[in-house]
């Protein structure tokens, strides 16, 4: 009985907010730099590193007024990134790899933000130790860079702070944590999290782009 | 463009460097190589003392569990000081890598795979090097496949057989009379009445020619059986692994992807049905036989069968009376001392 009280009032507040509440949406076009990042990721005790550059794609710059002097601004950027990483496992084996992902950050006035990201790409492994290969009559060969081809997917989310919104530093660190999946490995998927602690870099004018940025006031 | 190159060329080296050969002949030895076999690159783990020239290679149960756990401190410190100990991560298992390779995991070819470790081995640390074949539980099976393949059983110089089998229809009939059996005396004694009279009337019900799943629940009732015993040593796993999955770089996620797809695969449809029994007579090489009294797992008459079958008259078996399935580590006081007398007496070459 409570709960049917409970949602009948808040069903009413929602339609009311959606009735009278105005929303303005406005779209501008902006010369905006591609940012450089890059990070230090491990898997427990593994180490690994990885280099991108992400480019934008386009901005959601939503002002919510709520009546009070002071607007809330929160900044949705949409980035498409290509990156280069490679991880090292001891005796396992180290792996060099290329991921696409797509990024959707959503940041504060106050410089923090959250983010989400997701791609594919590929990778190739080199074995962790010498490898050998024997023939029919008993010979035994060394394979050199003895390894494999893998497809990747690659998901993420993850924190950070852009030291850009306060102050004018070009720079926003973060802090991920990153599900890989390789395939086909041994017939099945195998896969890796790992943490990522990195930082953005973002120059004046690299790799510019005119993309558009919608402006939606409520 | 030239620091891309120059850069690139520095990575390749990266790489590359790992695959160094590295051999070391001497006391307190860590070292792993792979063999690429048919679509899998199988980690092999050499550690102790590879001065001695004597290998014991252990090729681990499953398919698809891992070598990495037979590396115990206690298996290292009281036969890797005398001995080299060979720790094989069969195909799609443990730290062995590949791509499309599942329609290989065959028994046929893992026992080529067994063959060419063995060639690597004697390629890396010598032709004159001994190889004593330790297999264990599904190793059990593989190593005689390959004890019972061509002229295979020259490559060894003997044979340790730790809670394996060799006869997979034996085996079950074996689980389930032993499971009855005890299990009658249990509700007599008034001990853990209600589980074990789950498994006599589930036993009562299924009396032989078992299916792929009646084999399965067999398993399952075998694994859970030598728990209600108070005799039988008990293993913190978690506790014994956790300190060496770290220590050891145990690829986590690899021995866990390798092994839900091996123990769901369908060798093990294929398996259940195969016995070598007869064919154990070709056996000639001194043969060491371990059993746990308590392992309704792999029920020690597979090693009166086992004993009974091979041709070699240097044969010895061995009942450990508090252990399970996993007697390397519930005896293990009573496992290296057994394998260390096997090797001291059959080695060839003199200390």
């Amino acid at each position: 009985m409570i709960f049917r009280k409970i949602s009948g009032g808040l069903s009413l507040f929602f339609f009311t907010i959606t009735c009278f509440s105005q929303t303005e949406n406005m779209v501008r076009r902006d010369t905006v730099s591609s940012d450089l990042q890059t990070s230090y990721n491990s898997s427990l005790i593994y180490p690994g590193i990885r280099v991108g550059i992400e480019f934008p794609v386009y901005f959601v710059c939503v002002k919510k007024n709520f009546d009070s002097e002071v607007p809330k601004i929160i900044s949705k950027g949409r980035f498409i990134s290509m990156n280069a990483g490679w991880y090292h496992q001891t005796n396992f084996h180290d792996n060099l790899y290329f991921t696409a992902e797509w990024t959707m950050r959503r940041t504060k006035e106050n410089g923090f933000f959250t983010e989400f990201s997701s791609g594919f790409g590929c990778s190739r492994t080199f074995l962790g130790a010498t490898t050998y290969e024997t023939d029919n009559t008993g010979g035994v060969d060394i394979i050199k860079s003895a390894g494999y081809k893998y497809a990747m997917i690659i998901v993420g989310g993850g924190l950070g702070y852009d030291f850009s919104k306060k102050k004018e530093i070009p720079l926003s660190i973060f802090y991920k944590f990153e599900m890989t999946g390789m395939f086909p490995y041994n017939s099945t998927l195998y896969f890796r999290p790992a943490m990522e602690l990195g930082i953005i870099y973002k120059p004046i004018n690299f790799i510019p782009f005119l993309i558009k940025t919608r402006v939606k006031t409520k | 463009m030239k620091y891309f190159i120059n850069s690139f060329i520095a990575i390749s080296l990266l790489f590359t460097s790992c695959q160094k050969e590295k051999i070391t002949i001497g006391t307190g030895v860590s070292e792993s190589f792979y063999v690429v076999n048919n679509g899998a690159s199988m980690r092999v783990l050499v550690e102790g003392n590879t001065s001695s020239s004597e290998f014991i290679l252990c090729v681990h149960g499953g398919p698809g569990t891992s070598a990495y756990f037979y590396n115990t401190d206690y298996i290292k410190h009281n036969l890797g000081d005398k001995y080299a100990l060979v720790f094989w991560d069969e195909r799609n298992a443990g730290a062995s890598q590949g791509n499309s390779n599942g329609k290989n995991l065959t028994l046929i070819q893992m026992t080529d795979d067994l063959k060419k470790v063995i060639q690597v081995l004697k390629y890396r640390y010598g032709q004159s090097s001994e190889i004593f074949l330790l297999g264990y539980s599904f190793g059990g099976l593989l190593t005689s496949s390959f004890m019972t393949t061509d002229d295979n059983q020259i490559m060894v110089d003997g044979w340790i057989f730790a809670d394996g089998s060799q006869n997979y229809p034996l085996n079950d009939s074996l689980t389930r009379q032993m499971l009855l059996t005890y299990g009658q005396q249990q509700i007599a004694l008034n001990k853990n009445q209600a589980k074990w009279k789950e498994i006599v009337s589930w036993c009562n019900l299924h009396t032989g020619n078992f299916s792929f799943d009646e084999s399965s629940q067999l398993e399952d009732y075998a694994e859970a059986a030598e728990t209600y015993f108070d005799e039988v040593t008990k293993v913190d796993y978690l506790k014994l692994f956790g300190s060496d999955a770290i220590k050891d770089n145990w690829p986590l996620t690899s021995i866990l992807v390798n092994y839900l797809y091996s123990s769901a695969a369908e060798i093990n449809k294929d398996i259940a049905k195969v016995e070598f029994s007869s064919l154990l007579y070709k056996v000639s090489v001194p043969v060491l036989i371990l059993f746990g009294q308590y392992d309704f797992v792999c029920p020690k008459g597979l090693g009166d069968d086992l004993f009974n079958k091979i041709s070699t008259t240097d044969k010895k078996i061995v009942i450990s009376p508090i252990s399970g399935h996993d007697i390397m580590l519930q005896d293990e006081v009573l496992f290296c001392n057994e394998i260390n007398e096997f090797v001291r007496i059959h080695r060839l070459i003199p200390i």
